[in-house]
């Protein structure tokens, strides 16, 4: 088996190593320091479990465990964690690999054994219960075999089309697998649905405007819809969404 | 107030109120007072000698009043030896029979000087009414002072329960992660692994050891200083603490541990959740009276400090700052999004002994 050590602190790094190279029976393909790393090098190197640790600045363990998802052939994922009170009840009543810091070697070994692919809809229960507080900063967009990360700050819409979603940020547009609906979930807080196929940054809105065939739709801010084909009908807002977008909109 | 908060160890067992303390005597005089005033309103055919009956009736029951305050403040101790319910029995029945010997002696003292002292009452009737009065009044007056005091024990030991209940609440987070470093150093630099041991002893014994207590500036940088060491093994190259506290007197005393956990919330909340780290900034500045340290560190971005610990850990310190310099100490946080800081402002206060 193939594994990626994954850890910030280098002591804890060097601790996994040390162990696996003891028991000889896992092939240890590289160290990885932070999520953004992580998901390269799963990329390049195809591992076939990821010891992946929750607290890391920047993207977490769980939102990289996300984005692993996203690959052809994900990892398993085992996580590592010294102590989080709220996760712990989580991972085990999911069965999902833990071990705790400081690692065993009998509970890593076992944990390796054990290792199973997470879904998408499970990290997403462990982070809401788990208040790790792993909303996602990023979203995935995967560009041939390789995953691109569009950090959600600098995504002005998402909108659904046919069967995927493609997201429009300040570098263009990507193709996502998420689905519309999980992301209205996960973003609520900043995104608001304007019509059946579109959710929209309340952040980039700069107003709304009627249309000359008496419609509503959304200008955002640095007009880049100007430039689109078709922006009338991308971001017309519906008739059933309009009260709820005004209200956001006024902060409520 | 009666009590200050450290000379509290005797005070937070005692169940009746202290009669040898000015306060209470303060309070017994001025229920006297007043009931003298109502006794005096109450009587009704007297509307000329108003002042005269107040006077008389003032005479009595503040002889009474003084006299039931030596008598408890002589008798506390044995009375409070007797358990809660029958120390409050005993009580009232000892000030019973000295406002019955009282009421006795001056009834016979009005058979003396009749002038001066006027009693309309046959005998018995007097000694009842008497008794009648000052029983209502007694336990009315004990039930008053019973709970005053129970209330300002309850605050005293509420704060002293929370303290000493958050001071052994070293983040698990922190102690396991030490320990995992620990493990790792063992087999790559024994040395160090030693030196860890050796701090995060210190730095528990630190923990255990001063509950609510003061100690001086310099052991309370000292602890600090084990935990950065610590943290320093884990986090490398991301971590670094600048201590720019030359000014400060380290003779002086502040709350223990305050500044390892407001060190400890910005390495946790900060610096750790910063890819390329950051850096730790302890300043202290005095002027004349007062001490003022700030601990300040950078926040990465869209993080925010919702999380239990470090309100815990602020809420303590604040209470503690209270509990020692009252309304004299402050505890201000700054929080601009990017950069978070703490800034502790208390009295100038040395060891003297």
């Amino acid at each position: 088996m193939k594994v990626l050590i994954v850890d910030d602190e280098k002591p804890a790094r060097d601790r996994l190593r040390t162990l696996l190279e003891d028991s000889g029976a896992h092939e240890i393909v590289g160290e990885a320091a932070n999520g953004e790393q992580t998901i390269a090098m799963s990329t390049s190197l195809s591992p076939d479990i990821v010891l992946l640790d929750i607290r890391m600045p920047g993207i977490d363990g769980i939102e990289t465990a996300h984005h692993l998802n996203a690959l052809d052939s994900p990892p398993a994922v085992v996580f590592t964690t010294a102590y989080d009170e709220y996760a712990i009840d989580a991972f085990d009543a999911r069965a999902i690999g833990y071990v705790l810091k400081p690692v065993r070697r009998e509970r890593l070994e076992r944990a390796l054994e054990h290792a199973s692919r997470l879904t998408g809809q499970t990290l997403n229960e462990l982070a809401g219960d788990a208040r790790i507080e792993s909303r996602r900063n990023h979203v995935c967009a995967r560009i041939h075999d390789e995953l691109r990360l569009i950090p959600v700050a600098e995504i002005s819409f998402f909108n659904a089309d046919q069967k995927y979603v493609c997201v429009h940020h300040s570098n263009g547009e990507d193709l996502i697998d998420d689905s519309l609906k999980s992301l209205e979930q996960e973003f609520a807080e900043h995104f608001v649905r304007i019509h059946r196929g579109a959710l929209v940054a309340i952040d980039s809105i700069k107003m709304l405007e009627k249309t000359p065939d008496g419609k509503t739709r959304v200008v955002l801010r640095g007009g880049t819809q100007e430039d689109d084909n078709d922006p009338n009908d991308e971001l017309i807002v519906s008739r059933r969404h309009l009260a709820t977008v005004r209200r956001r909109l006024k902060g409520g | 107030m009666t009590a200050a908060p450290d000379s509290n160890n005797k005070e937070t067992q005692a169940y009746l109120p202290d009669f040898c303390a000015a306060g209470t005597v303060f309070v017994v005089v001025l229920i006297a007072e007043l009931v003298a005033i109502l006794l005096t309103l109450a009587a009704h055919d007297t509307p000329g000698l108003f002042l005269v009956e107040l006077a008389r009736n003032s005479l009595f029951i503040l002889w009474l009043a003084i006299l039931s305050s030596v008598v408890m403040c002589l008798f506390r101790a044995k009375l409070e030896s007797a358990g809660k319910s029958r120390a409050f029995v005993l009580s009232f029945l000892v000030l019973e029979l000295l406002c019955l010997i009282l009421a006795e002696l001056s009834y016979q003292l009005s058979l003396f000087f009749p002038d001066f002292i006027m009693i309309h009452d046959p005998h018995y009737l007097f000694i009842l009414r008497t008794v009648a009065i000052s029983s209502i009044v007694i336990a009315l007056a004990m039930r008053y002072l019973y709970i005053s005091s129970e209330w300002r024990r309850s605050i005293v030991l509420e704060a002293q329960a929370r303290i000493s209940a958050l001071q052994a609440l070293i983040r698990p987070h922190f102690l396991f992660n030490s320990m995992n470093t620990i493990a790792s150093l063992t087999r790559t630099d024994p040395q160090q692994a030693e030196e860890a041991v050796e701090d995060l002893s210190d730095l528990m014994r630190a923990n255990l050891g001063g509950s609510g207590d003061r100690t001086t500036l310099k052991s309370e940088l000292e602890v600090a200083a084990i935990y950065q060491r610590i943290e320093k093994l884990r986090l490398g190259d991301r971590l670094s603490v600048r201590w720019d506290v030359a000014d400060l007197p380290m003779r002086a005393l502040i709350p223990s541990l305050t500044i390892q956990p407001l060190l400890e919330n910005a390495i946790y909340h900060g610096i750790e959740l910063l890819p390329d780290g950051g850096e730790v900034n302890v300043a202290g500045r005095r002027d004349d009276k007062f001490l003022e340290i700030t601990i300040s560190n950078p926040v990465a971005e869209g993080e925010k400090r919702t999380k239990g610990g470090n309100q815990m850990a602020l809420a303590n310190i604040r209470q503690r700052f209270e509990l020692a310099y009252g309304s004299r100490a402050t505890v201000e946080v700054q929080d601009s999004g990017l950069a978070y800081a703490v800034i502790l402002r208390f009295p100038h206060d040395e060891n003297i002994a």
